[in-house]
């Protein structure tokens, strides 16, 4: 098995339609076991027809609350995406980054990671 | 107790006045039938079956008995058309020209079902056949309304969807309405600032600006809605607590109620005539999103 885990968002949702911030956590808690396994995750959009801002805050956004700019860079790739939704994703990013540049809420994210019992 | 709707219900501030004032008057009433003639009306756009339907919904958790009577022909037939006069007694007719997106009621975990309902509701009916682009925003932009109205409401009541089609117009409304704590309530604890329930609206609407605290960021959903409808020259409404906020033919405006809607409508209209590709002009490549 190589090192790369390699995630169709299609398979997790269950759905074309990529729009509810559950369904965007589902995809998120694979991501992060990934990553806290020191695993490189390659992303999947094929078929996917529907996607929020809303599912990617989750599913995505969220991981810069845990993790470092530099590993979430260095770890994760995104493939079949349009180019439309590409636009979307990365302002999810730019909008995630910022949130977090808040040291309230950093901190606030970091206390739930920890409640859940995970490794920060 | 009986009250009487007169005139005309359209998308427009005066009318969500007048079903705010409606509100008000029966929000405290118990263990009453409340009559609703609708004897002196002549027009009712059938997207604010979404905002009168979550009034009606609250009156009747009262408990109280809710009956709707008078209604003129017009009404009934495109209220009967999309399910509303289903909820109070009437038999739903046959929507022939597939104009209307049905009246419902979600629960917040219905987010799936609400999908099912869109995709139902847009496809092969009346509903006219939109470019690839704008039919993928349009739904999207519907999804960022009901994600969040899911996430920021904290609704024990539901969310409230209806829309229609408007052939002449070639225009496309559809509402959702919340009975939830309302922007207004979420940004003034959030800011916490003394702001007005317009000035909370149009923090909402700007910039990153955003409520949500927690390990999931947000801020985007309601700015993009504004990109798109700004491009397709559509417009928005929203109505929460004493505000109202709308963008139209690209301006944004706002004004006060004098009383207060106790949860959250916004309302889009989009011109389905336009073609725009909605692709971004600027190309990201994969490897510059992180």
């Amino acid at each position: 098995m190589d090192n790369i885990v390699r995630i169709r968002v299609f398979e997790v949702v269950g759905s074309d339609l990529c729009v509810a911030s559950d369904d965007g956590q589902k995809v998120h808690d694979q991501i992060a076991i990934a990553l806290r396994e020191g695993r490189k995750v390659n992303i999947s959009f094929y078929n996917v027809e529907s996607l929020t801002s809303a599912f990617l805050n989750a599913a995505i956004g969220q991981l810069y609350g845990e993790f470092s700019e530099e590993k979430i860079k260095a770890s994760i790739s995104v493939k079949d995406m349009s180019k439309d939704d590409l636009g979307l994703l990365k302002r999810v990013v730019d909008t995630a980054k910022q949130y977090f540049k808040d040291p309230a809420r950093f901190e606030k994210a970091r206390e739930e990671v920890l409640e859940d019992g995970n490794e920060f | 107790m009986k009250i009487s709707l007169s005139n005309e219900i359209k998308s427009d501030y005066e009318s969500f006045a007048c079903l705010i004032k409606f509100a008000e008057m029966t929000k405290n009433r118990v263990f009453d039938n409340i009559d609703i003639s609708m004897k002196n009306m002549y027009w009712f756009d059938a997207n604010m079956c979404s905002t009168f339907g979550a009034i009606l919904y609250k009156i009747g958790r009262g408990p109280n008995v809710v009956t709707l009577s008078n209604i003129p022909r017009n009404i009934e037939t495109i209220l009967s058309k999309n399910g509303f006069l289903s909820h109070y007694g009437k038999v739903k007719s046959q929507d022939t020209y597939g104009t209307t997106i049905e009246y419902k009621r979600f629960e917040p975990r219905d987010d799936r079902y609400f999908g099912a309902y869109i995709e139902e509701n847009l496809t092969g009916k009346g509903i006219p056949e939109m470019s690839k682009g704008l039919r993928k925003k349009f739904v999207e932009s519907i999804f960022e309304i009901f994600s969040n109205a899911i996430i920021h409401s904290k609704t024990q009541m539901g969310i409230f969807s209806c829309g229609q089609f408007f052939p002449k117009k070639n225009r496309l409304d559809f509402s959702v309405t919340d009975l939830g704590i309302g922007i207004y309530q979420n940004v003034k604890e959030h800011t916490k600032q003394e702001l007005t329930a317009e000035e909370a609206i149009k923090w909402a609407m700007e910039g990153k600006n955003t409520t949500k605290v927690g390990r999931i960021p947000g801020g985007l959903g309601l700015k993009l809605l504004r990109e798109f409808i700004k491009m397709n020259k559509g417009k928005i409404q929203i109505v929460s607590d004493k505000g109202y906020w709308e963008l139209s033919e690209g301006e944004a405006s706002s004004k006060s109620f004098d009383e207060p809607f106790r949860g959250t409508t916004v309302n889009i209209e989009i011109n389905t005539t336009d073609t725009r590709s909605y692709c971004l002009s600027s190309e990201i490549q994969p490897e510059d999103i992180f």
